[in-house]
């Protein structure tokens, strides 16, 4: 996305400085009205889902997928171990880590609404509303592409570490994803709780 | 192939349904603040899995009946910072629990300090949970 911005900047400095030069070369008489400037090009995205859509039906499903693949079971007292066990299924985490490595593209997408229409706080009160939270993302969208993009980087050591089928590896890095998720929810989805628990 | 992939992911399902939902939430938005419990009774599973922990005991209630809970807890790798280790829960191990109750499931909680029978214990709450020093 900040490419596609930084070329179309490019693009109109360029145009400027163009019309700019044409413009000393020869000297426009008097009434004759200024050329129509080109519209800006639209973005070609067209979101579809909301935020929360996105978060609940992409990045949620998919990450349970990767920290469920790992870890431990206790049943009375009786210790097993969770690991993908076949190429197949080391595969199927594999695909749920890069759509989670993925998801914070369409994050980061301009205009994405942050809840359908009129969708409320899912928890008033302790949650903020869709129009609070877009406030705080139009007031500081480096921190939203920030946490979007350390998503991103807490996902690699996991992508690696299914590539490798290591599976202590994953669940250490289901740790850090964890606590990527949850520094940006502090942030944006629920900061007054936090802060009152403090 | 597609068979064995189904069958891997139903073993998987059967063996995951028994936790709550897990999307992510603020503390308040499930549990209720106002409604500590301390639960004494008997630990009977526990998953020691991301982004949770959940501990599953079975208590008994004042008229003899059991109830069975179900509390959330930090991460592994918190509870591992502050000591706690897989191999502590052992077959019938008795333990108590401070939580606070889910706002809307009664058999729900989220745990803050673990207690085991040996007098060990350990902080176990997650982030964003109420200021009432558990944690120190």
């Amino acid at each position: 996305m900040r490419d596609f911005r930084h070329r179309h900047a490019a693009a109109a400095v360029v145009l400027v400085a163009a019309s700019l030069l044409a413009g000393c070369g020869t000297p426009a008489p008097e009434g004759t009205p200024a050329p129509e400037q080109p519209p800006p090009a639209a973005s070609p995205y067209r979101p579809v889902a909301s935020i929360r859509e996105v978060m609940n039906s992409v990045i949620d499903p998919s990450v349970d997928v990767v920290w469920n693949s790992v870890g431990s079971d206790i049943d009375h007292g009786r210790i097993t171990d969770r690991a993908p066990a076949t190429d197949e299924h080391w595969a199927e985490v594999r695909r749920h880590a890069l759509i989670v490595s993925e998801a914070p593209n369409l994050l980061m997408m301009h205009n994405r609404p942050v809840a359908p229409p009129g969708a409320p706080s899912l928890a008033p009160g302790v949650e903020l509303t869709p129009e609070e939270i877009r406030s705080l993302i139009d007031k500081n969208p480096a921190a939203w592409y920030l946490f979007a993009q350390q998503l991103q980087d807490a996902l690699k050591p996991a992508l690696a570490a299914i590539d490798a089928k290591d599976s202590q590896a994953l669940f250490d890095a289901g740790d850090r994803i964890d606590t990527t998720c949850e520094n940006c929810h502090q942030v944006f989805w629920y900061p007054k709780a936090v802060a009152s628990a403090r | 192939m597609k068979t064995k992939i189904l069958l891997v992911l139903l073993a998987a399902g059967a063996l995951w349904s028994v936790r709550p939902a897990q999307a992510h939430h603020a503390f308040a938005a499930e549990y209720d603040e106002k409604k500590p419990v301390t639960l004494t009774g008997i630990v009977t599973k526990v998953q020691w899995v991301n982004p949770h922990g959940w501990i599953y005991m079975d208590v008994k209630q004042p008229d003899g009946k059991v109830k069975h809970w179900t509390i959330e807890t930090a991460g592994p790798s918190q509870l591992s910072r502050h000591g706690l280790k897989k191999a502590d829960f052992t077959d019938g191990m008795s333990a108590v629990v401070k939580a606070y109750q889910g706002l809307k499931d009664p058999a729900l909680a989220n745990g803050r300090t673990l207690v085991l029978a040996d007098g060990r214990s350990f902080y176990v709450g997650s982030v964003g949970g109420p200021n009432d020093g558990a944690d120190r």
